[in-house]
């Protein structure tokens, strides 16, 4: 046997175990369990031809880990929220939609902001006219699957209020992603095809999605070219806050107009009001994580402009006649008391989710938007 | 710049590059420069004391290669070990002799207005002075020729690889293959690969985690029950064993791959039967360097004076045997750290030491079983094995406390504390399990054959599934936050 075909049988041998251990590290850690790629989690999602996934009617998934221990259950509207019966006389109703910010598994459904925002409304609400608040956020959705979703899903739960939640973090990069969504559903003249490289980087990020192990490695890999003060590029989530932002972000902020102009014909085509609720970045609110950040952006010879998503948000969403609840100067105030944001992920705290109920229901109270039925 | 970091591994990869393109001078070069820049990613400033450490030993040693009389060697070799010794002292002794010395004068009613330096300990002074004191001192026995060449020895006190964690190398041993042509080959290569990955594994996988338990059960202020002791103690015997042995693992690797080999420095001591096969089986290195230039120079002087002496029942023997082995020990447990703490377990183990040796009395010498090469672990031996591991781990449980109190508190909650529960079983057993038992079973296997490299020799399948599972077990479960290695601070 040749050396050529020895070193080729040694490869072969190596290459096999590695690919079994492979597929058993990443059976052990789905049955571990706690974290969103495991089997029990995805569960609660099923494929959709328009929005690549919904949430799946009447799914239920318990996602445990050293920081919370939530059920997560899903209506048969499709929405993690309690069963929404038919429209009540005096019932005013309001989707809020958005993404894991919104949907907040970290936390029980009763302590999500939507929940609170129904009781606070509820509470000044004169009788017989009562609030239903709907959560109708779906984790990893960006606004063009918000707009999606609202129009095949929740917008037959015939809502007054629509509220759409805009994470100035990733929005714009993932509506620059999504973009085809709206022409596949509505303009299916425009071709869409992306090229080989955008192929590939798009198979590898769901390959890394879907497996445990992938997902790791790649966060050690992060952790350490971290260290090394390399970062081959800006993390997805803080490239709208850039000073010299990559070109797809005008693009996805030109998407996320283009969505809210098609959001804002559809719910008034229903009578109903829209809202945009721009959500800010953890580090937007907290001062140790924005150091960080800075620091690692720094190392790439770019600048982290704290605000500059929210400003680049407000002034892409500017003259469409569509109210902006900014909620990032109250939850800064907020955090100066206790966190607004968990330490382990960039979501609301319990405490975060009730200061974000006292901001929504302050605005739509205050801007008359609930019909004058309020004491 | 610490072996687990990426740093080290780009440094690395261009050392390695370079020098084996490079001819013999020009490879000893490039270690001397490499060794250089490792040294002063810490801090450029302490360079200087490594580069007047090697002028000043290398000089000793040409001084002595040149004089014949007795008096001017003696006065070559005072001058030596005093540059050294008062450099060690003063980076490393200075503030607590001065704290010390403060709190005895305070006894007597005394409180003179002393001053305590913010002196930083330069990484691996510990381990370079050792080592060139050990140089002087062989010359000026005559036990080794000194070398002509300063790049020579520079590159042997500097040799990046064991520059600041040891092993603590003798110049017989290192030297002469600095002098020499070199290639490294495809032997030492597969082997070195082998003890690179080993090491990482033992550092960031065993080491790493089981940090983290550690830290909990001996948290300062904390009231751990005595099953949480146990198991945390247990736990930080595997990590100060991987985090060190690896270091090491790491060290001949990336030496091997240069075609210089250094000696083995752990050689499995959790399986040892007494306290003296301990000491030859962990840190043996140092455990040589205390034997060659303290306890063996202590034992005459003290045979001098105890020559046929005979109290409490006693003779000289045991006299001079605890003597030198007692102070040996002591002056071991301080050099590993400036606190009280090293030296009671100084302390300790050089009780353990006299304890055993008296004890076991001629059964010990009936159960010796040959030279260290040839020492395997047998499975009849288990019950003292895990005797010896009990008392080393009480050992542990002294270096690493924080302060007497915390030794006292912790040694208290053993026996009026233990409360077991699931929880301490959970939060400490599980991951002590967990992280500490596939080491375990690897060791176990090597020590069966008293082989040290025993998985790069099994069948293809098993080694390379062993592979596997260390590179998986490194990716998902290796802490990638750089944690410096527990012995720098030594």
């Amino acid at each position: 046997m040749g050396i050529r075909t020895v070193v080729q049988s040694k490869a072969a041998l190596l290459c096999a175990v590695m690919v079994i251990q492979f597929g058993l590290f990443e059976t052990g850690l789905r049955l571990k369990g706690g974290t969103e790629a495991a089997p029990e989690f995805q569960r609660l999602f099923t494929p959709d031809s328009t929005l690549g996934y919904r949430l799946k009617a009447g799914a239920s998934a318990r996602l445990k880990t050293a920081d919370f221990d939530t059920r997560i259950t899903i209506n048969a509207a499709g929405v993690r929220d309690r069963e929404v019966g038919p429209k009540a006389p005096g019932e005013r109703r309001i989707v809020v939609l958005g993404d894991s910010l919104v949907m907040a598994v970290q936390v029980p459904v009763e302590e999500t902001f939507t929940a609170r925002l129904e009781r606070l409304l509820n509470g000044s609400a004169r009788p017989p006219s009562t609030y239903r608040v709907i959560n109708a956020g779906v984790q990893g959705y960006g606004p063009v699957e918000e707009y999606l979703f609202h129009r095949d899903v929740t917008s037959a739960l015939r809502p007054d209020i629509v509220i759409l939640g805009l994470y100035a973090g990733n929005d714009a990069v993932e509506a620059a992603n999504a973009g085809f969504r709206l022409r596949g559903g509505e303009n299916r003249g425009e071709p869409d095809r992306p090229g080989a490289l955008d192929r590939f980087t798009q198979w590898r990020r769901r390959m890394i999605r879907r497996s445990l192990v992938l997902q790791v490695a790649r966060l050690r890999i992060t952790t350490l070219f971290d260290r090394f003060g390399w970062r081959p590029e800006i993390d997805p989530p803080l490239r709208t806050y850039l000073h010299d932002a990559p070109p797809g972000i005008d693009t996805g902020l030109a998407v996320t107009r283009d969505v809210v102009s098609r959001l804002a014909a559809l719910t008034s085509s229903q009578d109903a009001r829209l809202v945009l609720l721009l959500l800010p970045a953890r580090f937007q609110v907290d001062d140790e994580d924005y150091a960080r950040l800075k620091a690692i952006v720094a190392r790439s010879g770019q600048t982290l402009e704290r605000d500059r998503a929210t400003e680049r948000f407000k002034a892409a969403l500017a003259g469409l006649d569509v109210p902006v609840l900014d909620a990032l100067p109250p939850l800064r105030e907020a955090s100066r008391q206790s966190r607004v944001f968990m330490e382990s992920t960039a979501h609301f705290t319990p405490y975060g989710h009730e200061v974000m109920a006292r901001i929504v229901a302050g605005f739509l109270l205050d801007s008359g938007m609930t019909g004058g039925q309020d004491r | 710049m610490v072996f687990n970091s990426l740093h080290f591994v780009a440094f690395f990869f261009v050392v390695y590059g370079v020098y084996r393109l490079l001819p013999h001078k020009g490879q000893n070069w490039l270690l001397l420069v490499g060794s250089y820049y490792f040294y002063a990613s810490w801090d450029w400033r302490f360079l200087g004391l490594l580069v007047a450490s090697t002028i000043v030993d290398y000089s000793s040693g040409r001084l002595l290669n040149r004089f014949n009389d007795h008096r001017r060697r003696t006065l070559v070799l005072i001058a030596s070990l005093t540059f050294n010794l008062a450099m060690l002292g003063f980076f490393k002794y200075f503030n607590f002799f001065a704290d010390n010395l403060q709190v005895v004068l305070a006894v007597i009613g005394w409180r003179p207005d002393m001053f305590t330096l913010k002196v930083l300990l330069p990484i691996g002074i510990s381990f370079y002075t050792f080592i060139t004191m050990s140089y002087v001192i062989d010359v000026y026995r005559r036990q080794i020729d000194p070398t002509r060449s300063l790049l020579d020895f520079a590159v042997f006190v500097a040799y990046f690889p064991h520059l600041v964690a040891g092993p603590i190398l003798r110049a017989s041993v290192l030297l002469p293959q600095i002098a020499s042509p070199r290639s490294a080959s495809a032997a030492q290569v597969a082997e070195g690969l082998w003890l690179i990955l080993w090491g990482y594994f033992k550092k960031m996988f065993v080491a790493d985690n089981l940090a983290q338990v550690v830290n909990q059960v001996f948290a300062s202020g904390g009231l751990p029950s005595g099953l949480a002791i146990v198991l945390g103690t247990v736990a930080f015997a595997f990590q100060i064993y991987g985090d060190f042995s690896g270091y090491t693992d790491i060290a001949r690797g990336t030496s091997k791959l240069l075609g210089i080999e250094l000696n083995v420095n752990f050689r499995f001591p959790y399986f040892v039967r007494t306290p003296q096969e301990f000491w030859a089986h962990w840190h043996i290195s140092l455990s040589d360097w205390l034997r060659d230039y303290l306890f063996l120079p202590i034992s005459y002087a003290l045979s001098r004076r105890l020559d046929g002496v005979r109290w409490l029942g006693q003779g000289d023997e045991f006299w001079i045997y605890s003597g030198a082995t007692i102070i040996t020990m002591l002056l071991g447990g301080l050099w590993h750290g400036a606190a009280w703490t090293f030296v009671l377990w100084g302390a300790y183990q050089g009780l353990l030491l006299v304890i055993f040796r008296y004890a076991a009395g001629d059964r010990r010498k009936r159960r010796r079983r040959g030279s260290l090469t040839q020492w395997t672990f047998q499975w009849k031996d288990l019950p003292a094995v895990l005797l010896m591991f009990s008392l080393t781990c009480y050992g542990w449980l002294i270096f690493r406390a924080e302060s007497w109190s915390q030794i006292v508190l912790l040694t208290g909650r053993l026996f009026t504390s233990f409360s077991p529960s699931w929880e301490v079983l959970a939060n400490v057993g599980l991951p002590l399990l967990v992280y500490a038992g596939p080491l375990l079973v690897i060791h176990v296997a090597e020590a069966r054959r008293g082989d040290l490299n025993a998985v790069p020799a099994w069948p293809r399948l098993a080694r390379y599934a062993v592979y596997g599972a260390i590179v998986y077990a490194i990716v998902l479960f290796g802490d990638f936050e750089g944690s410096e290695f527990i012995y720098f601070q030594f």
